[in-house]
């Protein structure tokens, strides 16, 4: 009982408190004297100081064992991802949503395919040489100047009637849309053994919706990545380097309904069926074409 | 300690919860994780609360015995008939009938009373029978004669009274309830843990909210910036520890229990290590509780005989012809006989039917000439007079075991002056000789040392009864006495005492040194109780009470200067005259204090004394009115073998038996726990800034999240979990009994020298380690440190699947989230390999390792092992489980971290180092904790 006779009074506790931040009998603040005060920060800026050092040479040790060309580990990598262009999400992934009758449903749609394919422009590949191999395109030798090595021209008239250039509503407007499918970058990636990859949409099996098989019109012709654009040596080796594109002209979508369309791509090293990660190897993506 | 503590986890819990209805509300796909840490953290307080109730309802059991009273009855008249009815009916007004023997119903004033008695001694210690009439005859209601307590008894004599309090208001039901209502104070434990949790608590809100601010002030959306908010707190939370110390706790009450210290309460385990004050009863405690022989007087000459447990080494000079005699007067004159069929027994524990005086009579001569009843039964008793309170002596004739000899043997015993009186000669070397004056007054000096000792003395003599005139077949007759009871031959003197354990002493100077000190508290009287506490060590051999002092310099009491002397011996009445300041003034002036003659309520009042004094009191006790004190004490201490029920119930521990020097081990263990626990907090503490570091990074440089919240959980409650028990076990430092008792306002657990150390410099190191392997991981994927600033919004961004790295390859959202937990098992790692550094540093927190031995304390290394078994596990074993983030990780990025985790050993043992060299120094008062 004798403790609990002991509680202090509020006004107590603000007094031990502001006695606590100044103590004029021995000088102290917060407990410690201005000296002392100094003293225990010189010892914290001292000790911090060798421990920021330590860290950095650590850090610029690790610096010099990374190779500037290539990852030491890819095996996060090991399949490639896939983009869509033009690129809406929806709450659950793509969703492309727009109506014929109404032009600024999809101007923006087809705006997002004009300025990704800006960097196909003849004048920013001006840098990369034309190819027409149709086997890998490999270079151990660092041939192109500055030391770097040589990349492949993609310019978008490659994608003739989903290049923009032709058909500036990019078949948005006929309910006939041109969708761009990207495969990401890895690192001297090899997607095929021989057969050079290959782009393949379908409509994705829904219960209760008989559908007809999607048709499609690929750009270039037979939806294929050339050969020719693999391996990828990275950025510093091959600063200019741009993916190859395929366009998918959908040419039978019924209107008013939502489909999902899938795109995979068809090679021996490139898998979609990772069921973590639905842009591997493939895209996915609801289309709705209203009229 | 559950209070304080799983507040803080219910807290961090609830906002778990709140925080993933703000992601719910603003994305309905909000990741489960905040649920999931939540749930973990409920579930972990629940446990913990069932584990330490479990582990408190083992101990309690024992009491099940409690509670078992046989229902008492009283007679009660009412509408003019007598009636019998259970006590707990009375009411008050109701006129009761006492007689001899009854227990009182009720607090009772008397109407009308013949001859009526009662023993009070269990409410006021008074061993002597009160008589109680109809007179009022005091103020006070104890002392007045008209009234009768609830629970005294009534010796004799009849009574009649009415009740004038019932049940809980009577005087003893006061006591009982001022028993259970002094039971809510904190134990020292749970105020250093609700410290703690101040301290922790205090650092979680208050860098949460100097984060929140920043990252409003960074244009973050207030709803992620009270997330950031909720996860800084949470990463500051201790989810283990509680866990951690019940088990701590629970492992020493094991080993205490080995060493017949059961402690009820699992924070008593600690009190204990923080007593200053020890108030000890003496009867059993210290003492044996059984009388013993300690001195011999024969041939003018004391002898000492063994008083040890067994007592069979009892080697004072047995040749003289007067201990042949003496020896005989023991073994015959005595009533006392052994329970037969206990021949395989040792003597001294052997079961004997007779009074404690004659039961250490017998086994005395049992052990020094071997079978007494077969003596007996060769000198066969003709005629006995029991002993009386009249007559003051026990006296029986037997006939001598010499066949040639057809004399009879008289043997007498009893107090010495009675049997100097009726002795005309002295046995000296065997012969006879007159009983002159100076044998007189050797026979009184050596009366008066014996007794001086607290010891009780008995006389001892014989005589041989004239064959001519006492033939064999002479019939003689106790009623009429017709044999000689005067000049007979005086033999010896023989002392007894109920000694010391022989533990007691060593202990009372462990006590000592460990700067605590020892009360002693009986309700004997004061010599005996001074003399034990002489032979003890409570009073050491060279001080002196003041009364001492005035004997030996001759003058009175009052002349002497009270600072001359060190001890004081203290009875029942002069404290009854004590006013609390003069009380603490004698407990604050005298090192070694005896308080004899005390009653139970003066227990009390003497611990509150001790505690104005700011001393953690610890008692011991073993009777029902001991029960306030013990509830009252600090820590109370109840007696396993004597103690009553409700002083067990009353009592924090328990000692199975009865010794005093299990307190000290006790003491001893508690002391280490305490020691034990703060490296255990320290090691736990260290961490918290590795996890927190993440958070902050995240918020202000934008980096990927190093390590995720459910994984921190593993480190919290996986891999740290074991280790920080193995500290439990760690032996101590330097000799803890050789250091003055904690200072219960001074001495934290968590002190701000052992916060600051494990947050700013072992913690910091930790985190720079950890950050470490997460940006080496990284490098080697394809993203340089660099590259990581401020990459997180892009990073998080479910809708970015071609984010580029430093060579230009494209990550989609899930192999950059794939990536990120391979960071967060990089950080895991890294923090596990630097705890197990940490885990070996808290070992010691002054000396080196080296000193302390690597390898003494083999759990650290079962710690160890687990730590890297859990994190291989979860790394290798359920890396493929996605839920818990948890990677396969390269194994060269489980070695990343080894050079800071031996920076981070090497750091310590300087600062171990610096403190040793320069103790008191400016390094010691900041570093040591």
């Amino acid at each position: 009982m004798a403790a609990l006779q002991e509680k202090k009074s509020c006004s107590q506790r603000m007094e031990e408190f502001r006695h606590y931040c100044w103590n004029p009998d021995t000088g102290q603040m917060l407990g410690r004297t201005l000296s002392r005060w100094v003293w225990i920060s010189l010892y914290y800026v001292a000790f911090y100081v060798v421990m920021t050092g330590l860290f950095a040479l650590c850090i610029y040790v690790l610096m010099q064992t990374i190779d500037p060309y290539t990852p030491d580990y890819q095996d996060q990598l090991k399949s490639p991802g896939v983009t869509l262009r033009p690129d809406v999400y929806g709450e659950k992934g793509l969703e492309i949503h727009y109506n014929i009758s109404d032009n600024r449903t999809w101007t923006s749609l087809t705006h997002t395919l004009r300025s990704f394919l800006a960097g196909y422009s003849p004048a920013a590949q001006v840098d990369n040489i034309n190819c027409t191999s149709k086997t890998y395109f490999f270079q151990e030798s660092f041939g192109a100047p500055n030391h770097t090595k040589f990349s492949c021209k993609f310019t978008a008239d490659m994608l003739e009637n989903c290049s923009g250039l032709t058909d500036p509503s990019f078949g948005f407007k006929e309910g006939k849309p041109c969708f761009i499918i990207k495969m990401n970058r890895i690192v001297r990636f090899l997607p095929s053994n021989s057969t050079p990859p290959r782009v393949d949409c379908t409509f994705l099996d829904m219960p209760h919706q008989a559908l007809t098989p999607l048709q499609v019109e690929y750009y270039p012709p037979n939806g294929t990545f050339s050969l020719h654009y693999f391996p990828y040596y990275g950025k510093k080796a091959q600063p200019h380097y741009s993916n190859p594109l395929v366009a998918a002209k959908l040419l039978n979508v019924p209107t008013n309904t939502e489909v999902v369309v899938l795109c995979k791509i068809l090679a021996d090293h490139v898998t979609f069926d990772n069921p973590h990660d639905p842009y591997e190897g493939k895209v996915e993506f609801k289309l709705k074409i209203q009229k | 300690m559950v209070g304080g503590f799983s507040i803080l986890l219910w807290v961090g819990a609830v906002l778990c919860w709140i925080a993933f209805g703000i992601q719910y509300v603003s994305n309905p796909s909000a990741s489960l994780d905040s649920v999931y840490l939540g749930t973990v953290l409920a579930v972990v307080v629940i446990l913990t609360g069932i584990f330490a109730y479990y582990q408190e309802a083992k101990s309690t059991n024992i009491m099940a015995s409690f509670c078992k009273m046989i229902p008492q009855q009283a007679v009660v008249i009412r509408d003019s008939e007598k009636k019998v009815i259970p006590a707990e009916q009375l009411v008050v007004g109701d006129i009761v009938e006492i007689k001899g023997g009854d227990q009182i119903p009720a607090d009772i004033r008397l109407l009308s009373a013949q001859g009526c008695k009662v023993d009070n001694s269990s409410l006021t210690g008074e061993s002597e029978p009160q008589s109680r009439s109809s007179e009022f005859t005091h103020e006070n209601p104890l002392e007045t004669k008209n009234i009768t307590f609830y629970s005294t008894t009534c010796l004799e004599g009849t009574a009649t009274g009415m009740v004038i309090n019932t049940g809980d208001r009577t005087i003893i039901g006061r006591i009982a309830s001022l028993a259970s209502g002094v039971g809510n104070e904190k134990t020292p434990i749970a105020i250093e843990i609700e410290h703690f949790v101040h301290i922790v608590a205090g650092v979680a809100v208050s860098v949460g909210i100097l984060f929140f601010i920043i990252a409003v002030c960074m244009k973050y959306h207030v709803l992620d910036a009270i997330i950031f908010l909720i996860a800084i707190i949470v990463a500051n939370v201790p989810e283990g520890l509680l866990a951690t110390v019940t088990v701590a706790l629970s492992l020493t009450a094991k080993r205490m229990a080995k060493k017949n210290c059961l402690v009820k309460n699992l924070e008593a385990v600690e009190t204990l290590g923080s007593t200053s004050i020890i108030c000890s009863d003496k009867t059993g405690t210290l003492t044996q509780n059984r009388m013993t022989v300690a001195h011999l007087w024969f041939d003018n000459q004391i002898f000492v005989a063994d008083t040890s447990e067994d007592n069979l080494n009892q080697g004072f000079d047995q040749s003289s012809g007067t201990w042949t005699s003496l020896s005989k007067i023991i073994a015959l004159c005595n009533r006392a006989e052994f329970k037969p069929g206990q021949e395989s027994v040792p003597i001294m524990k052997r079961v004997v039917v007779g009074d404690a005086s004659e039961t250490a009579l017998l086994k005395f001569s049992e052990v020094i000439l071997g079978d007494v009843m077969e003596i007996r039964k060769r000198n066969h008793k003709v005629v006995e007079i029991p002993f009386n309170s009249t007559n003051k002596f026990q006296l029986s004739i037997h006939q001598t075991e010499d066949p040639n000899d057809k004399r009879f043997l008289l043997v007498m015993k009893g107090a010495p002056e009675r049997i100097l009186e009726k002795c005309s000669t002295i046995m000296i070397n065997g012969k006879e000789q007159p009983l002159d004056k100076s044998m007189a007054q050797a026979f009184h000096t050596a009366y008066m040392e014996l007794g001086g000792l607290g010891e009780r003395v008995l006389g001892f003599c014989h005589f041989y009864l004239p064959a001519d005139e006492f033939p064999e077949t002479y019939s003689f007759d106790s009623e009429s006495m017709n044999f000689p009871t005067s000049n007979l031959c005086f033999v010896g003197l023989l002392s007894m005492i109920d000694p010391p354990r022989s533990t007691v002493p060593d202990a009372v100077t462990k006590c000592r040194s460990a700067g605590i000190k020892v009360i002693m508290v009986t309700g004997d009287h004061p010599i005996t109780a001074k003399a034990i506490a002489k032979s003890v060590g409570i009073i050491s051999a060279n001080s002196e009470t003041v009364e001492d002092i005035a004997k030996r310099c001759n003058i009175a009491v009052e002349q002497v200067n009270k600072r001359d002397a060190k001890a004081a011996v203290v009875t029942g009445m002069e404290l009854k005259d004590m006013s609390p300041e003069q009380l603490d003034e004698l407990l604050a002036n005298y090192p070694e204090i005896v308080f004899a003659r005390t009653s139970p309520q003066q227990k009390l009042i003497i611990v509150e004394g001790c505690q104005r004094q700011d001393a953690v009191v610890a008692v011991t006790g073993d009777g029902v009115n001991d029960s306030p004190a013990l509830k009252k004490a600090d820590i109370g201490v109840a007696m396993g073998i004597t103690g009553s029920d409700a002083a067990k119930n009353a009592a924090d521990m328990i000692l199975l038996d009865d010794n005093f020097s299990s307190i000290v081990t006790g003491v001893e263990e508690g002391r280490l726990i305490f020691d034990n626990l703060k490296k255990t907090i320290a090691y736990t503490l260290t961490k918290n800034i590795a996890e927190l570091c993440p958070f902050l990074i995240y918020i202000i440089l934008g980096l990927p999240l190093p390590i995720g919240t459910i994984t921190l959980l593993f480190i919290d409650l996986g891999t740290d979990i074991i280790p920080s028990i193995a500290l439990a076990y760690e032996k101590a430092e330097s000799d803890i009994m050789n250091r003055k008792p904690r200072h219960k306002k001074k001495d934290r657990l968590v002190n701000q020298q052992l916060a600051v150390y494990s947050y700013l410099h072992i913690g910091l190191m930790q985190a720079l380690g950890a950050f470490l392997v997460y940006f080496t991981v990284y490098a080697q994927q394809g993203f340089r440190p660099t590259s990581l600033f401020h990459l997180r919004i892009a990073w998080d961004s479910d809708h970015l699947n071609d984010l580029e790295d430093n060579y230009g390859q494209e990550w989609t959202s899930y192999q950059r989230q794939y990536l990120e937990w391979t960071g967060y098992t990089a950080f895991f790692v890294g923090i596990m390999v630097q705890q197990i550094a940490d885990l070996i540093i808290r070992k010691t927190r002054k000396n080196s390792i080296f000193k302390q031995g690597l390898f003494r304390n083999k759990v650290i290394w079962v710690g160890i092992a687990s730590q890297i078994i859990v994190a291989l596990l979860l790394s290798y074993g359920l890396g493929s489980i996605t839920a818990l983030n948890f990677t396969m990780l390269k194994a060269q990025y489980w070695f990343v971290a080894v050079p800071h985790a031996i920076l981070i050993w090497v750091y310590d043992e300087m600062r171990k180092l610096f403190i040793r060299l320069y103790p008191g120094s400016w390094w010691d008062k900041n570093m040591y904790y």
